[in-house]
């Protein structure tokens, strides 16, 4: 069963069957192209197409219903291809009769023969910014895809270079409208395949062995097996592993890409093409043939599609390609751009430079983004063995990582190598597969924060009394201790916050606090509150008991360890640990300045607000101090030895400026407040006020007068966290002490 | 010699000269052959009275001369655009109007030189290979 048409062929009107007549379409173009610079190809064409619609003429007038496939070839026969022309044309290679000149014509191509004299020009007609690619790939007589891909990376991974070479190019080289002269391009190869095959296509492109672009993809992936198997301690020695490993990755997402970005070559011109077999009349008869026989064979085809469809989701993709019968001219004829004119048209392919440039800066940094998370894996993303325990957790990682931001990546890439190799298609499953595939990663998202959260939510803690030896002379002093354990450094997080260091199985912590509060007895102790947040009360104080914090003493010095190590299998459940100092009254104490080095942060996953410093102190009697400064535990609290004012010594530079929040906490009153310095004028001005009972605070000011009678501020809790002033070590209880002007006298409108 | 001329050249044939175009074979040298004769043969078939292109086929045929339409065509052009030939249009029963062409008087000037030329090449190919003339009389290259 065919289709039948009518077409109107040189002032007669021919019913043809649809096959024959692409036939002859073909072969007329092959003949256009033939004689494309031939003085009056249109007048031979002509008098040919004349001729071919006499013959048909005839045949029906004989009687035939209509012209067939079979008259088509018999007229093809008669009129001759044009590789046969080259033989019997007498006159057109010029003085054909030097024998060596014919010869040569006859090895070439037939393309080749009529070819214009071969200067590197830019393309006019297939551009997709200047035509500088395709004016080389022209030039070399190779795929014009294949000189964007490596200009594309030439100019996006050589630091610019590759835009200067295209801009300077684009302005020496003379514009020429250029014939495609390479019938060559990258298709899939259904025929030879082991998974998309995209070697397959590669190795028929470039017309080598299929086992050299398939070595080519796996190797990278062997090299990246083999350090793992000689050394358990791979991250010894990283760099090998993170390089192979990378060029793996590199080639893995090379041939993903190259899957979903290239066309199935399914037809037999296709096939041809991919091939890079001249596309003549003896070949077009083939794809004629093969094409009748695939029609045939569609049906078939089909059922065996669908079930490849359901097993391979990226197979899906390209499938409707496999139905798309785009005739191979329109396909790769360059799609002519209307010559806009005027600043319009400049401005529009500035606008598209400049968006290609943005877009595929940002595509490759992303990919090798992307490329590094996925595959240097656990000695890239070291805090996961620390914070995800199980199956499920890791694997919610994984698809976060994979689908929430490789897929949009990976997107991007196709989508600018789609443009850049002008494969369009109408096909929206792409889009779909990837919004969905995206929308999974998103759920991911959200339920590992939902999983890890719930390992944040109970706080515990464990309280262990260290036996001290008393300090002579009735003075002690406390150092944080420094380097004397090893950890390895880590690449990744050298800055002391959050973490000192981290390796494969541990990671050290430092969220160490140091409180001062007055001894019952007449002597010193030291207690520790180890503090950790868990799923379950007992996984909390499992986590917290297993805090490693020995203190060790020389004489009157106590050395703090630098932090606490956390092993991966104990997980990081922001362990914490408040070291508290019971100074007896009249006796000294001193910290030392590297007291510093502890830093400290709460995470509380049932607030909004995600990490936050939270300041509230549960020890109610402590007081606050300053290191590098001895003091004298009295009765009041602690005083300085040196008996210094404070209010006199704490310079002004002490009060900051910038912004605080307030929270108090009276009797049921709660009081939250956010609020701004306002420079120079010493005030605070409120941006917002608690809701419990509509309290107003008109204003504040610094408390600058020393009230001898300071509010009780034993049952008020008062919160305040100066941003700027973070690390400092602040305690909202001793509003009594004037320590700091911030902490203030409200003056209510209530 | 004459059948070797009836063969149409095969595809196949030109396909294993893309292959190997280092030896010198048979088709070639008798592709080579024709060409030089063929727009001689041509003229003077137009030289004997207007004719349509088909003909023209027709008539290499039934002289064992096979030649591609498909070459004939912009033969003719390139003929005509050297002022050697001419066409008129020439109504057809049921179809549209043909081309038949002439000689122009440059086209019969140029026919007649190249008679003589055939004329002497044939006589030196003739006496060549039958008669053995001594290549050193240089006869030949007269």
């Amino acid at each position: 069963m065919k289709k039948v048409i009518n077409i109107n062929f040189q002032g007669r009107v021919i019913p043809i069957e649809e096959t024959a007549y692409e036939a002859l379409k073909q072969y007329i173009e092959s003949l256009r192209r033939y004689f494309a610079h031939e003085e009056g190809r249109d007048e031979i064409i002509n008098d040919i197409e004349n001729r071919i619609a006499e013959l048909f003429d005839e045949k029906l007038k004989k009687g035939a219903v209509c012209i067939t496939d079979e008259d088509v070839n018999a007229v093809m026969v008669s009129m001759g291809r044009p590789e046969d022309f080259e033989e019997q044309d007498a006159t057109y290679a010029g003085s054909a009769t030097d024998y060596a000149k014919a010869e040569s014509s006859q090895s070439t191509t037939a393309q080749q023969v009529y070819e214009e004299p071969r200067r590197l020009s830019r393309a006019a007609n297939d551009k997709v910014l200047g035509g500088v690619c395709a004016g080389i790939a022209h030039y070399m007589k190779i795929d014009p895809a294949v000189v964007r891909i490596i200009f594309a990376l030439i100019a996006f991974g050589g630091f610019g270079f590759g835009v200067v070479l295209y801009i300077i190019l684009w302005i020496i080289l003379p514009v020429r409208s250029l014939q495609t002269n390479v019938r060559k391009r990258l298709y899939r190869d259904p025929d030879n395949k082991l998974i998309g095959g995209v070697a397959g296509g590669l190795s028929a492109y470039f017309n080598i062995d299929t086992w050299i672009p398939r070595l080519i993809f796996l190797l990278p992936f062997l090299f990246g097996m083999l350090p793992n198997l000689f050394s358990g301690f791979w991250w010894h020695w990283r760099g090998p592993w993170v390089a192979f490993s990378g060029l793996g990755g590199t080639f893995f997402v090379t041939y993903i890409i190259l899957w979903i970005v290239l066309p199935k070559a399914v037809t037999a011109s296709e096939k041809l093409e991919m091939r890079g077999e001249k596309i003549d009349l003896e070949s077009i008869k083939n794809t004629v043939q093969e094409e009748l026989q695939s029609v045939k064979s569609r049906g078939e085809k089909l059922g065996t599609e669908f079930k490849e469809k359901a097993k391979v989701v990226g197979e899906e993709m390209k499938d409707t390609l496999k139905q798309r019968t785009q005739s191979f001219a329109s396909e790769v004829g360059p799609a002519a751009r209307k010559t806009g004119t005027g600043i319009g048209n400049a401005i529009g392919i500035l606008f598209k430079a400049f968006f290609l440039c943005i877009a595929g800066i940002i595509a490759f940094s992303l990919l090798i983004a992307l490329m590094a998370i996925l595959y240097s894996g656990v000695a890239v993303f070291p805090l996961k063995n620390f914070l995800l325990e199980g199956f499920w957790q890791n694997f919610f990682a994984w698809s976060v990582i994979t689908l929430f931001i490789g897929v949009p990546i990976i997107a991007l890439v196709v989508w600018i190598v789609r443009r850049i190799m002008r494969v369009r298609s109408k096909n929206p499953y792409l889009g779909y597969t990837f919004g969905s595939l995206w929308i999974l990663g998103l759920i991911s998202l959200f339920v590992l924060i939902g999983m890890v959260g719930r390992n944040f939510r109970i706080k515990t803690s464990v309280n262990e009394d260290v036996t001290i030896t008393q300090p002579a002379n009735g003075n002690m002093f406390i150092k944080v201790m420094d380097g004397k354990v090893r950890y390895y450094s880590s690449d990744w997080f050298d800055g002391d916050f959050p973490f000192l260091s981290l390796n494969e199985d541990s990671m050290l912590l430092n969220t160490v606090r140091l409180k001062i509060v007055k001894s019952e007895d007449s002597i010193y102790h030291i207690k520790l509150v180890k503090l950790s947040l868990g799923n379950t009360p007992a996984s909390a104080e499992n986590n917290a008991s297993s805090i490693s914090f020995p203190i060790t003493q020389q004489d009157s010095v106590f050395y703090f360890p630098k932090g606490f190590p956390v092993s991966s299998t104990n997980k990081f459940r922001n362990q914490q640990v408040m070291a508290i100092v019971e100074v007896p009254v009249g006796k000294k104490i001193m910290v030392d300045g590297s007291i510093d080095r502890y830093d400290w942060f709460d995470i509380n996953f049932n607030r909004r607000r995600g990490w936050n410093i939270d300041w509230k102190d549960r020890w109610d009697n402590s007081y606050s101090w300053e290191d590098n400064v001895q003091y004298t535990m009295t009765d009041n609290g602690l005083e300085r030895t040196d008996k210094k004012d404070r209010n006199k010594n704490t310079d002004s530079k002490k009060i900051k400026n910038g912004k605080f929040k307030l929270k108090a906490d009276d009797n049921g009153v709660e009081i939250e407040a956010e609020g701004e310095l306002e420079d120079g004028k010493g005030s605070y001005r409120y941006k917002k006020s608690g809701d419990n009972e509509k309290v107003e605070i008109d204003t504040v000011k610094p408390a600058t007068p020393v009230s001898p009678n300071p509010p009780k501020p034993a049952q008020r809790k008062i919160t305040a966290a100066e941003n700027k002033n973070a690390k400092e070590e602040i305690a909202g209880k001793n509003i009594s002490e004037d320590f700091h002007p911030p902490f203030l006298f409200l003056t209510t409108g209530r | 010699m004459e059948q070797n001329f009836s063969q149409p050249p095969s595809f196949t044939a030109g396909r294993m000269r893309e292959k190997s175009p280092k030896i010198m074979n048979i088709e070639n040298t008798q592709s080579q052959m024709r060409k030089g004769v063929l727009e001689f043969c041509i003229l003077s078939i137009i030289k004997r009275g207007e004719v349509y292109p088909s003909d023209i086929i027709d008539e290499m045929k039934k002289a064992n001369l096979n030649i591609l339409e498909g070459t004939l065509y912009p033969l003719l052009t390139r003929l005509k655009n050297a002022d050697l030939l001419t066409y008129r249009w020439v109504e057809s029963t049921g179809g549209p109007p043909r081309k038949y062409f002439s000689l122009t008087d440059k086209g019969a000037a140029f026919y007649a030189e190249l008679e003589a030329t055939w004329n002497e090449l044939a006589g030196a190919v003739q006496a060549l290979t039958q008669n053995g003339v001594n290549i050193n009389s240089g006869n030949f290259n007269q």
